[in-house]
């Protein structure tokens, strides 16, 4: 994971039009946001979409951004806002058509599709989509308590208690898999 | 199993090799290139909270002078050092709260539906103190009155609080419409203690606090029907799948 004060260094360039600050950060975020959304049970497709919905929204309210503050909460917020509202317009027009199959294809992980990133997809299957979002940031991205809370517009006592009930589905799913092989 | 354990094997999956093509990240640079230009931040937090509750102040001052500083002038010291400061420090705690739900990332100290019941359950705890009065003459009429008089003082300081905070993000729409609506609520409260001379306990803890989430819920409500309408317009552009 980049340095979180070299990350604010260059969000402040890009506030002020920097073109190769902007590169860096799309460069240093997109594979790392792109995992976030195939964690989230996305199809690589999706996660393409959702990932350059997530660029242009970033552009489009970076002046939000304030110096000092943590970079990657603020990153991730707003992928969860497109994430959110990707999905909201998917189930919508699922249910105008009424097409089951569909719904279903939404819900369902794409694993096959997600090539390495799919061991982290399976595994994170049982959890529920808050459970997995947390287990997300604070295992796989390395985000702090605190900033996994910021990200999440939550405290970080239900950011707590969410990463421990994840826990205990991950070591029930877990030893029961080991039990299998066993 | 162990935890650490776990740990391990959501490390090694971290350390996947990524999908994502150069091209790709090519592309997302070159989408951002037309449009990059120099943007001014927001003010700092403290600078925003205390233009919401002016706003708000302002908001209360002018309806009560317009409709005349009955109420206060018959509250005695004690009722004026506690409603009017513990509503400035609702006001704060709300505006402070606003603020956060309009700019993505911040910290989140108290959740906007805790924040409601709080701001509830307070003003209804020192109202019940204050106000001994246990009559209950024009319950009805006086009270629609009221309510109304302080709506329509409490939705133009949402509107106007909205307006103050409309280059931020909120990152959950109903949730900051929420806390506008509350911090809205409380400005016609305020007005509404500046104004209203009927000290019956009923009436002030029934009508008078109602303002509070009734404009909560309006302000969730308009957020939720925005964030709706914007979901539909996206559909409809051409490019908006």
């Amino acid at each position: 994971m980049p340095a979180d004060s070299n990350l604010e260094i260059l969000m402040t360039q890009y506030q002020q039009g920097d073109f190769d600050a902007a590169t860096a950060l799309i460069e240093q975020l997109s594979p790392q946001l792109h995992r976030f959304f195939l964690a989230q049970l996305a199809s690589r497709a999706d996660a393409d979409d959702l990932l350059q919905e997530t660029w242009l929204r970033i552009h489009k309210v970076r002046h939000t951004y304030r110096a000092g503050e943590p970079v990657l909460p603020w990153f991730y917020a707003i992928a969860r806002r497109v994430r959110v509202d990707h999905y909201r317009k998917a189930i919508r027009t699922v249910a105008r058509h009424q097409e089951v199959d569909d719904m279903s294809r939404i819900a369902t992980p794409v694993v096959a599709e997600s090539g390495q990133s799919g061991g982290l997809t399976a595994l994170l299957a049982p959890l529920s989509e808050g459970e997995r979002e947390v287990i997300e940031m604070l295992k796989v991205e390395g985000m702090s308590l605190e900033e996994v809370a910021r990200a999440r517009s939550c405290t970080v006592g239900s950011v707590k208690q969410k990463a421990h009930r994840a826990y205990k589905k991950l070591r029930e799913t877990m030893s029961g898999a080991a039990f299998r092989k066993g | 199993m162990k935890d650490e354990e776990i740990d391990d094997v959501l490390n090694e999956m971290a350390k996947a090799p990524q999908l994502l093509k150069t091209e790709t990240l090519q592309h997302l640079a070159d989408s951002v290139k037309p449009s990059l230009r120099p943007v001014r931040p927001l003010p700092p937090t403290w600078v925003l909270t205390g233009s919401l509750v002016l706003i708000c102040a302002a908001i209360a001052l002018a309806g009560a002078a317009r409709a005349g500083f009955y109420g206060i002038e018959k509250m005695d010291l004690l009722k004026r050092a506690l409603i009017f400061p513990i509503l400035l420090v609702f006001a704060l705690t709300a505006g402070s709260g606003f603020v956060g739900e309009m700019i993505p990332g911040s910290r989140r100290r108290i959740p906007p539906s805790a924040l409601l019941s709080l701001v509830i359950a307070l003003l209804a705890g020192v109202f019940a103190l204050l106000f001994r009065d246990y009559r209950t003459s024009d319950f009805f009429s006086a009270g629609i009155a009221c309510l109304l008089t302080g709506l329509l003082f409490a939705l133009p300081a949402a509107l106007l609080a909205w307006l103050v905070l409309r280059r931020g993000f909120a990152v959950n729409p109903p949730s900051a419409g929420l806390v506008a609506g509350t911090l809205g609520g409380l400005a016609g409260l305020g007005m509404l203690e500046l104004h209203c001379p009927n000290f019956q306990a009923a009436h002030v803890l029934l009508w008078h606090i109602a303002l509070i989430p009734l404009s909560a819920a309006v302000g969730a409500f308009v957020a939720w029907a925005l964030r709706l309408r914007s979901g539909y317009s996206d559909r409809a552009r051409p490019n908006g799948n």
